[in-house]
């Protein structure tokens, strides 16, 4: 009983600030104030019409704040379970199939590795018509290869193991043993793997943003970031149109990189396998 | 009758450009309902001559054939029926089972892969645990909440599930306290009356293998058959 409420209490502050977000991003109307294009005076002070004041054009901030949760949490999760469900597959078939396919895998996955992502995203960006869309699959097409080498290297150990060699004595599949025998073993890994990848391009797409990199119209904490250097935030001192998002962001990251190491601190046993 | 031949079989795994022989020209006879007992010193390529003998590795010369046939150039049916019947047991016991699974959904995953009906599963069940002296109690169980005795006894009843004419028991007691070790191969031999299965015991006890065994093989002197 004592050890749970000691884990519980490890998780409350990250679960409840995810859950904070979690519920900015799901129902923001019933939160903000205002809606995200409603437009005031610009460039108010904080008041108890507008708690954290307006922007440039009139925007309620803490309105802003709210609506941008969604787009930023929207595109930190996608890529993040595009990556890794391309890194499960790619790591599971090269651990697995070995040889060949092992060498070609691996291959793939180290090219990934070298390429410069922020680079190759904003020569991207320069031709193609930037947007939450290409954020997501280009953060999700690019953040792959170390879950791959992660998953591939614990179905390397996990293949020979006796769990693993009495299904195949009993002819099952090679998919049956990949999905049912070899992929819940593989959980501990990629979870945290999955979270860390996600506050990984929560922190991109925030950068891009912030290079101006994204759709101007689009409501994230990075566009808000970027709105307030470009548009006289920061010479006016108004930290608070730069702060909340900033702090968002942070700890958001936090909240997530937090929930990664505390499950993998649990699943030790496993991932020790 | 012979059930399983391997014919001057051997392994080597290639290693950053050599050869690393494990073991070869290695042949063995295995005739229904005896056992062939396979000992040697730890190293000798025991445990990697078994899984080639059970098919789960191809040797890298020589051949293993089962009734009468190169296990390798089996039709797709064949496969099946040879996987069927040609079970193994490991060391380990509590590793053979997934560490994510309970005892009951491993044991159901087998008979769902042979077609049992979902109604009859439970009754399956109890046979085969009768069969070991298993409690069913153990069925909601994850494999380390088990002793080192039960996971054996749940790895032979989920083997017997499938009904197998040779069962390859790789060092099936090397893990297990003395007790225990007698229990299983007591249960071991009866299983065998019971059902006619041939055996090849791999272990590193010679005690154990000659009170096991019908025939001896001797690793070392790979050539060097022994009859009781």
């Amino acid at each position: 009983m004592i050890p749970s409420i000691k884990i519980a209490r490890k998780y409350a502050l990250s679960a409840l600030l995810i859950g904070i977000f979690v519920i900015m991003a799901t129902i923001p109307g019933y939160i903000a104030p205002y809606g995200p294009s409603e437009r005031f005076g610009g460039y108010q002070t904080p008041s108890t019409a507008h708690i954290m004041g307006t922007d440039d054009m009139g925007r309620d901030i803490f309105s802003l704040l709210v609506h941008a949760a969604r787009l930023s949490l929207l595109i930190g999760v996608v890529s993040g379970v595009l990556a890794i469900g391309i890194g499960v597959i790619v790591g599971l078939l090269s651990g697995w199939l070995g040889g060949i396919w092992d060498d070609i895998f691996m291959g793939l996955t180290d090219t990934v590795l070298i390429l410069p992502k922020i680079p190759l995203i904003i020569v991207m960006a320069a031709y193609l018509e930037p947007g939450p869309k290409l954020l997501i699959v280009t953060l999700g097409l690019l953040s792959w290869e170390s879950g791959a080498r992660v998953v591939r290297a614990k179905v390397l150990q996990v293949r020979t193991m006796g769990f693993v060699l009495s299904a195949r004595c009993f002819g099952f599949s090679s998919a049956y043993i990949l999905s049912r025998e070899i992929l819940p073993v593989l959980f501990p890994v990629i979870v945290p793997k999955f979270v860390l990848v996600t506050a990984s391009a929560m922190i991109a797409e925030a950068s891009l943003s912030f290079l101006g990199l994204s759709d101007p119209t689009m409501i994230s904490w990075g566009v808000m970031i970027s709105d307030a250097f470009t548009h006289s935030g920061f010479i006016r001192h108004m930290w608070y149109w730069w702060l909340p998002p900033t702090l968002c962001i942070i700890l958001g990251v936090c909240a997530i990189t937090s929930i990664a190491f505390l499950y993998e601190g649990r699943t030790r046993e496993l991932i020790q396998l | 009758m012979l059930i399983l031949h391997a014919d001057c079989i051997g392994k080597e795994y290639r290693k950053e450009g050599h050869k690393d022989l494990v073991f070869s020209s290695f042949s063995v006879d295995v005739h229904m309902g005896e056992t062939v007992g396979l000992v040697g010193p730890s190293g000798c390529g025991k445990s990697t001559c078994a899984r080639v003998l059970a098919g789960l590795e191809k040797p890298s010369r020589g051949r293993v054939l089962y009734r009468g046939k190169d296990i390798h150039t089996l039709t797709r049916a064949e496969w099946s029926q040879f996987r069927r019947e040609v079970q193994v047991i490991f060391q380990d016991p509590v590793g053979s089972f997934n560490p994510t699974q309970t005892i009951g959904q491993s044991m159901t995953a087998v008979l769902k892969h042979v077609h049992v009906p979902g109604d009859e599963h439970e009754n399956e069940l109890a046979h085969v645990f009768h069969h070991v002296g298993l409690q069913m109690e153990i069925l909601s169980r994850y494999p380390d909440q088990i002793s080192g005795g039960q996971a054996q006894r749940a790895a032979i009843a989920r083997g017997m599930i499938m009904q197998p004419r040779v069962m390859i028991l790789d060092e099936p007691t090397s893990a297990l306290d003395v007790s225990v070790q007698a229990q299983i191969l007591h249960l071991l031999t009866y299983v065998q009356k019971e059902h006619k299965i041939a055996y090849v015991f791999i272990s590193h006890d010679i005690d154990v293998v000659e009170y096991m065994s019908h025939t001896i093989v001797k690793m070392q002197e790979i050539s060097c058959k022994m009859k009781k």
